[in-house]
């Protein structure tokens, strides 16, 4: 907070300006997520059970295991905003791929076709969404790691450390998104 | 005594170069320029757009096919034709007005994020051209609402840079919408609450909104089309299982409310110019400010009227229902508008017509969209040319008429000089006659039973037909008074002061055109935009006065005995 105050008018205009920002675009973009949940939704709707009979329902134990990884580098991501940040995010950041694998490995094997066509899918079009958005947040913490190691942060310049908040935000945003997946593909 | 707040005057800047055509072509993040790209940009797609609308209209002339080759040219160009005039003119252009005003009407330097500004404009003249280029791969043929199975299974390529073209566009939409909101929360001026912004701020609020919410569907909706018609998945093919009715609910939990981002801009253009050129306080300002809102909200919540012969009956009712309440907050804004002209001290300014224009036709197509709510009307007229008449009088004779209102009331201040007013009231006289003769006669048509979307119609209909289609060439020839006026104007017109119309909104306490800061030091804001008449007003207006040189057009209201001062560059 201090350090904030250290900023001109300017500067404090120009950093409150990056933090709606933020707020603002996810706010919008979690839409994109609760559109694809309402088409799942429409589509189940056309068809007297879900998975349609005859095809098999996809398995859950293992995107539930993703899941609490997912959640669990949320935590490691909120510990290493407040210190620790490398080897808190280096954390997070394995967690996300352990996520990410467990989920490809089931995006491959998903059946779609015949009868299952639907149902693997939307299925797949959910999950690659969410998976390019994972990738590429992860991408961008992983690059705020490499910076934190070299000490880039270190002189506390709150326009400089912005991006730790800023990538944990989004990293926020790519668990809150699963979450809601999660429930319409695996419990509802 | 009254307070009187006078504007922070520094001293009055001058560009040191003029605007040219090296700058609308050159990448920049001053809001102004970008401003003016949003508008050229989207005034060459509204001439686009408009050309395809007279050969619509040309081949209408005659209930039998005279120029297109087949029904499938004529569905490629009503369909480009809507989709033009939607997307790439009427949203961008209201965009261009955003980013020109609003840093202006707060006071502020430039928008929150210049970059994303920029970057947002420029995702919009490749998006254009990737429209365009559907003719040359077979142009999308499902209309602007593209409905599968037309758009799945059987339009050709240009279908699909249809769908990537709205893409971009969409992301375009909501990068320009975060711009906005973060600059009308963040970067207000000290002194201006919510409730002291211009309600074309406010306007813009509520249409950001919109935007932020309701584009994320379209990004979706043409996500699934695209994977249909490229991937071959199936989810608009019933045959697989799939659902067209998937498509309809997507699409019109985005484009419903488009509408309103369409027309709230243009609202706020009228509180505006009504309030100035009747030098009159807004009457209603927190009811107009608040009813923005409250449409965007309920907008939310009457997609599926469009959808009224092929929804699930029980649910027609409620839809029925909420389309009629959002009337409601509608009609709170014209009962204002007409508060404010009442007993005003009017000025026919060619800004005042055009927004005189917009009350009036508006109001006819408010009235026929109450008509269209209604689920038994609607299903008799469903799909002729009463509907197409609607939406042309909300969105010509509000969108754009509003936009014409604006130009004329802000284009002094973009471009430093004064637009002919005989030109002006000439353009409004012919566009607002000939757009009349053009669109009424289609509610009878569409009444009479005559679909929209076919260039073959039954002989009964044609001599309507001819009315409609000469006046739309009158209208589209009505656009060229204009556009002579912009070239004369610009040439030799009238330098203008930075306040020609003694107007209270910041924007109009600096010179004209600004200066690349906007301001010289922070500006004051009277603390009621609206508070035409007042001792301490004409105090602030006689402070700007005494600064930039007197306003070209004295009202009623401006003190006798002001000693005129030479205007900038004379």
């Amino acid at each position: 907070m201090n350090a904030e105050h250290s900023l001109s008018r300017d500067e404090r205009i120009a950093l409150q300006n990056r933090k709606t920002g933020i707020t603002v675009f996810q706010i919008s973009w979690i839409m994109v997520f609760v559109c694809l949940c309402i088409v799942n939704l429409q589509i189940r709707s056309n068809f007297p059970s879900w998975p349609p009979a005859g095809v098999a329902a996809l398995d859950r134990i293992l995107p539930t295991i993703a899941t609490l990884a997912l959640i669990a580098s949320g935590v490691t991501t909120q510990r290493g905003v407040k210190g620790d940040l490398v080897t808190q995010w280096r954390i997070a950041l394995g967690l996300g791929i352990v996520f990410t694998l467990i989920m490809f490995a089931q995006w491959v094997t998903v059946d779609t076709g015949g009868l299952g066509a639907q149902y693997g899918t939307i299925f797949r079009v959910m999950v690659a969404y969410h998976a390019v958005h994972a990738v590429v947040i992860g991408w961008i913490m992983w690059g705020v790691v490499k910076k934190a190691a070299r000490g880039d942060y270190a002189d506390g310049n709150p326009l400089k450390t912005w991006i730790i908040e800023g990538a944990a935000r989004l990293w926020y945003f790519v668990i809150a998104a699963w979450v809601l997946f999660y429930i319409v593909l695996y419990i509802v | 005594m009254a307070t009187i707040s006078v504007p922070l005057i520094g001293g009055r800047a001058v560009e040191g170069k003029r605007f040219g055509i090296s700058d609308i072509l050159r990448w920049t993040v001053d809001h102004k320029v970008i401003g003016i790209q949003y508008m050229l940009t989207a005034s060459f797609f509204f001439i686009v757009g408009g050309a395809l609308a007279m050969l619509i209209r040309w081949e209408l002339l005659t209930p039998t096919l005279d120029i297109m080759a087949d029904g499938q040219q004529y569905n490629q160009l009503f369909s480009i034709h809507g989709t033009v005039m939607i997307f790439l003119w009427i949203v961008p252009m209201m965009a261009g007005f955003g980013n020109y005003l609003l840093p202006l009407m707060l006071g502020a330097k430039d928008m929150a994020f210049p970059w994303l500004n920029a970057f947002a404009f420029w995702l919009i003249p490749p998006a254009g051209i990737l429209m365009l280029m559907g003719w040359f791969v077979g142009q999308a043929e499902a209309g602007w609402t593209s409905y599968p199975p037309l758009s799945t299974l059987y339009s050709l390529d240009g279908q699909t840079l249809w769908a990537m073209s709205l893409h971009l566009l969409g992301l375009s939409s909501i990068l320009g919408a975060v711009n906005f909101i973060v600059t009308i929360k963040n970067m207000r001026p000290v002194g201006m609450g919510y409730f002291q912004m211009p309600l074309f701020v406010w306007a813009i609020l509520a249409t950001s909104i919109i935007i932020l919410m309701a584009t994320p569907f379209l990004a979706g909706a043409l996500t699934l089309l695209i994977l249909d018609r490229v991937v071959g998945t199936q989810f608009f093919n019933p045959a697989q299982g799939g659902d067209v009715l998937l498509w309809q609910n997507v699409f019109w939990f985005y484009s419903h409310p488009a509408v309103y981002i369409m027309v709230l801009p243009a609202f706020g253009i009228l509180s505006e110019v009504l309030s100035v050129h009747a030098r009159k306080p807004i009457f209603g300002y927190r009811a107009i400010a608040l009813s923005s809102l409250a449409i965007a909200l309920v907008g939310f919540t009457v997609w599926a009227h469009h959808m009224f012969t092929s929804l699930t009956p029980e649910l027609r009712i409620p839809f029925m229902i909420t389309s009629m309440i959002i009337a409601v907050p509608t009609g709170i804004k014209v009962f204002s508008w007409l508060g404010t002209l009442f007993m005003g001290k009017i000025r026919f300014t060619s800004a005042m017509l055009f927004g005189l224009g917009f009350l009036s036709m508006f109001v006819i197509g408010g009235i026929s969209g109450v008509m269209l709510a209604s689920v038994p009307y609607n299903i008799h007229v469903h799909d002729t040319y009463f509907v197409v008449s609607h939406l042309h009088f909300v969105l010509y004779g509000g969108s754009v008429f509003g936009i014409y209102a604006g130009l004329y009331h802000w284009f002094p201040k973009i471009s430093g000089r004064m637009l002919d007013e005989r030109l002006g009231r000439l353009h409004f006289i012919v566009t607002y006659i000939s757009f009349f003769f053009t669109f009424f006669p289609q509610h009878i048509l569409g009444m009479s039973g005559m679909p929209r979307r076919v260039a073959v119609y039954a002989p009964e209909y044609q001599s309507l037909n001819v009315v409609v289609s000469i006046a739309s060439f009158i209208l589209g020839i009505s656009t060229f008074i204009l556009i002579w006026n912009v070239i004369v104007s610009l040439r030799a017109g009238k330098r203008a002061s930075a306040n020609p119309w003694r107007a209270l909104t910041l924007e109009w306490a600096t010179s004209s055109p600004p200066p690349v800061t906007n301001f010289i030091g922070d500006p004051v804001p009277y603390r009621n935009p609206y508070g035409y008449g007042s001792e301490s007003a004409n105090a602030y207006l006689n402070a700007l006065e005494s600064a930039y040189g007197p306003s070209e057009h004295p009202s009623p209201d401006a003190p006798k005995a002001i000693k005129p001062a030479p205007a900038a560059g004379d």
